[in-house]
C-alpha cells in the first residue's frame, strides 16, 4: 500500500513475526486449536506490534508496507497457526477498502483506530444464498434520512465475534440490472441496536478464530458510513479488497505448507525404519522433493502477485493464480506430510494434523478455487481477445 | 540531567544452528559460519538493551547509544537493538577487528566509549554465546576504572548512583556504586521486548555511526590476540538411545530417575 519496503526492513520484520510466533503463538497453537478457544492474550502483543496496521498508510496510523511485505508477515503468521492470521485477514480488507475508496472523513475517523487495533475488522459479505455468486446478496440497506436501515443475515464472518466493525456488502437497489451497480458497502460498526451475532460455528480446521452469523434486524447505519459516499459502488470496492484477500490466503497457504514441509523434513530425519533414518529411503526423499518444490512455485507466484500489486499494475489474474496454485499445494503438502509422518501425523500429538485440516479453508475461502479457475479463465480469454 | 547509557553488544552465530550446520575449520582454527543462517545480537546483549530500555523509562531522559565491535556486520541483524528503541549505534568495523580476543575487544570498546564523551551507565550482556568467556565486561571496567556490578537481576536508579540486585547459586546480593559504573546482565533482568513494525520502521531510516580502529588512536599491535588458540576442534560424540518401558508411566519415570542415578548423571 505505501512505498517499497527495503529488503534490509523486510528481513527485520519477518524475523520479528518470526520470534513472535515462536515465543507467543506456537506454544498455545495445538491446545487452543483442540478446543476451540480465541487466542484472546495475543491480541495485545499484537496490537503493540503494529499488527493490525500493515498496509493502512502512515498518514492514517499505519504502517504502509508493501504487499510483498504483507504477504510474508501472513506466511509466517501461518506457519505458527493459520488462525492467527485471520484475527487480521478480513481487517486489511476492510482497511484496504477504506483507505482506497473511503472519503477522508471516513479514513481520518476509522483507519487510526483500526491501526491500533481499537477497532478490529471484518468483512461481511457471504450469505447462506450468496457467496461465489456474491451478487446474489439478500441484505438490504434502504435509506431513511440520514442512515441507511439494514436488514438480512450474513454466514461465515471471520472475526465476527470479536470484531467490532465490517465491511457490510448490502442491496440499496434490489431492481438494479445488472445486479452489481445495485450493491453498496457499509463500515458497519457495533453495537448497534437491532444487529446481533448468530452462530459461532463449529469448523474443521480454522479453529480458535470466530467464524459466525450476523443477524441485522432494522439495523441503522449512518449515511456518512457509507464507503466512498456513493451508492452502487460496493461490489468494485469488495471485489478490488478481495484481492489484496486472495494474496494473504495464498501466503497464508504458502506457511502452512512451509510448516508442514520443514515438520516432514524433520521427522524423516529422526524416524528410523529398516535400520536408519527414513530420510535416507528414496521413497521419502522423492516425498520431500516434490513438497518442496511446490512450496517454492506457490511461494514466487505469491510474492509475484503481491509486486504487481505494489507496482500498481492490475494483479486479478495473478492473485487468482496465486491463490488457486498456493492453496491447491497446501492441500497436497499437508496429505504429503501426514504420509511421510505415519501414524503420529495422524494423532493431535504433533500439529501436522492441524496442518491438514487447515488447508482446505484456504481452497474453499477468499473465492473458491472454482471460482478462481473462472477469473483466470475471463482475463485470458479478455487478455488473448482480438 | 540527561543520562547517556551505552550497551555493548555483539554479532553472533546463531546458538539455534542445527548441530549438522555447524562446521569447524581445525587448520585454521576457526568456525564456520553456517550456510543461509543468519547470525543474531547476543541473547544476553539483547538482555543488555532491554534493561537499558527500562532505565531509560525511569529516568525519562536518557540516550541510549549501542556499540559492537566486529568486521562483517549483518545490518538488518544489528538494527535489532534500534528497533527495540536504542537511540544510536556505533559500529566499530576493521579488517584488525576480525578476530579480536576478550582484551582486544575490551580495549576497541573501552576506547569507543571514552570517545563517545561521558558515560553514565554501561551495560553489557554476561557473556556472549560463541565463546562463552564473560571476560569481556571485566576487561572494560577495569580500562575505564569504574565499578562492575555484574549479573544484575534489577537496576534502580538513584540520585547519581545505582543499586543493583545481583544474583547468586543461593539468592542474591544487592550493591550500590557511584555512577559512572558498568553492569553485566543475564536472562533474569526480563525477557527482552519485541521490536515494533514502527520500530523497525524508524530504525530503517537511521544509519549507524561506523569507525575504524584509526578513528579510535588504536593500530592493529594494540589489539593483538594476548592469548593463543591453539587447538580448535567439534568433540567427537557418541550416542546411544536406550529405551526406558515400565508398567505405566509414572513406573516409566521411576526407573528413568533410577538409571539417571546409576549413570551418576543425577
Amino acid at each position: 500500500m505505501g512505498a517499497q519496503t527495503s529488503e534490509e526492513t523486510r528481513k527485520q520484520i519477518v524475523s520479528l513475526v518470526r520470534d513472535f510466533v515462536k515465543r507467543d503463538v506456537e506454544p498455545i497453537a495445538n491446545a487452543y486449536d483442540n478446543e476451540d478457544i480465541y487466542p484472546h492474550e495475543l491480541i495485545p502483543i499484537m496490537c503493540e506490534l503494529g499488527l493490525f496496521g500493515i498496509n493502512i498508510p502512515t498518514e492514517y496510523g499505519g504502517m504502509g508496507l508493501d504487499f510483498t511485505t504483507f504477504a510474508m508477515i501472513f506466511e509466517e503468521l501461518s506457519k505458527g497457526w493459520m488462525s492467527v492470521s485471520g484475527i487480521i485477514g478480513t481487517h486489511h480488507i476492510l482497511s484496504y477498502i477504506i483507505s482506497v475508496y473511503g472519503t477522508e472523513e471516513q479514513k481520518h475517523r476509522i483507519l487510526p483506530k483500526m491501526a491500533k487495533g481499537e477497532i478490529r475488522g471484518g468483512l461481511a459479505l457471504t450469505e447462506s444464498e450468496a457467496g461465489s455468486d456474491a451478487q446474489n446478496i439478500s441484505t438490504t440497506a434502504v435509506k431513511d434520512g440520514e442512515e441507511y436501515v439494514i436488514n438480512g443475515r450474513k454466514m461465515f464472518i471471520s472475526n465476527g465475534d470479536n470484531g467490532n466493525a465490517f465491511a457490510l456488502m448490502a442491496k440499496t437497489d434490489p431492481k438494479s440490472d445488472p445486479r452489481h451497480r445495485g450493491i453498496s458497502c457499509f463500515i458497519f460498526e457495533k453495537p448497534t441496536d437491532g444487529f446481533k451475532v448468530g452462530r459461532q460455528l463449529d469448523k474443521l480446521g480454522y479453529r480458535g478464530l470466530d467464524t459466525c452469523e450476523l443477524i441485522f434486524d432494522d439495523c441503522r447505519v449512518p449515511s456518512d458510513n457509507l464507503i466512498g459516499g456513493e451508492e452502487g459502488r460496493g461490489f468494485g470496492q469488495v471485489m478490488n479488497g478481495l484481492e489484496t484477500g486472495r494474496i494473504n490466503v495464498a501466503a497464508r497457504a504458502v506457511g502452512v505448507a512451509q510448516a508442514a514441509l520443514e515438520a516432514s523434513v524433520t521427522y524423516s530425519k529422526k524416524r528410523l525404519a529398516f535400520g536408519k533414518p527414513i530420510s535416507e529411503h528414496q521413497a521419502i526423499q522423492l516425498k520431500l522433493a516434490e513438497m518442496a518444490a511446490k512450496v517454492h512455485a506457490a511461494r514466487l507466484m505469491v510474492y509475484d502477485a503481491a509486486r504487481k500489486k505494489d507496482s500498481g499494475e492490475r494483479n486479478d489474474l495473478e492473485a487468482a493464480m496465486a491463490k488457486l496454485f498456493a492453496s491447491e499445494v497446501c492441500g497436497e503438502v499437508a496429505m504429503e506430510a501426514m504420509r511421510v509422518h505415519g501414524g503420529v501425523g495422524y494423532t493431535k500429538d504433533l500439529p501436522v494434523e492441524r496442518y491438514y485440516r487447515d488447508a482446505p479453508l484456504m481452497i474453499i475461502g477468499e473465492g473458491t478455487n472454482e471460482i478462481m479457475k473462472l477469473v483466470i479463465a475471463r482475463r485470458l480469454l479478455e487478455k488473448y481477445s482480438d | 540531567m540527561s543520562l547517556n547509557i551505552i550497551v555493548c553488544a555483539k554479532q553472533v552465530m546463531d546458538p539455534e544452528t542445527p548441530l549438522s550446520a555447524f562446521n569447524v575449520d581445525e587448520a585454521a582454527k576457526r568456525v564456520v559460519p553456517a550456510q543461509g543462517i543468519p547470525p543474531v545480537v547476543n541473547g544476553f546483549c539483547e538482555n543488555a538493551v532491554e534493561a537499558a530500555l527500562k532505565i531509560k523509562e525511569a529516568a525519562g531522559d536518557a540516550t541510549i547509544t549501542v556499540i559492537s565491535v566486529g568486521n562483517d556486520f549483518v545490518m538488518d541483524v544489528m538494527k535489532k537493538p534500534l528497533s527495540m528503541g536504542a537511540d544510536q549505534m556505533i559500529l566499530i568495523q576493521d579488517p584488525a577487528a576480525e578476530n579480536l580476543d576478550a582484551l582486544g575487544t575490551a580495549t576497541v570498546l573501552s576506547k569507543a566509549i571514552e570517545k563517545t564523551g561521558e558515560a553514565d551507565i554501561i551495560i553489557c550482556g554476561q557473556q556472549a554465546s560463541d565463546w562463552d568467556n564473560a571476560h569481556v565486561p571485566l576487561g572494560i571496567s577495569e580500562m575505564l576504572g569504574v565499578a562492575c556490578l555484574s549479573e544484575a537481576r534489577s537496576i534502580d536508579l538513584g540520585d547519581g548512583t545505582v543499586t543493583v540486585a545481583s544474583s547468586r547459586s543461593d539468592g542474591y546480593e544487592v550493591f550500590e556504586a557511584p555512577l559512572p559504573c558498568l553492569i553485566t546482565v543475564n536472562n533474569e533482568i526480563g525477557q527482552p521486548r519485541y521490536p515494533t513494525l514502527r520500530g523497525i520502521m524508524q530504525a530503517s531510516r537511521k544509519t549507524p555511526e561506523t569507525w575504524t580502529l584509526n578513528d579510535l588512536d588504536l593500530s592493529e599491535s594494540d589489539v593483538s590476540p594476548a592469548l593463543t588458540l591453539s587447538e580448535l576442534f567439534v568433540p567427537a560424540s557418541d550416542r546411544e538411545c536406550q529405551i526406558i518401558e515400565g508398567e505405566d508411566e509414572a513406573d516409566s519415570g521411576r526407573l528413568l530417575a533410577l538409571k539417571l542415578r546409576e549413570e551418576k548423571i543425577i
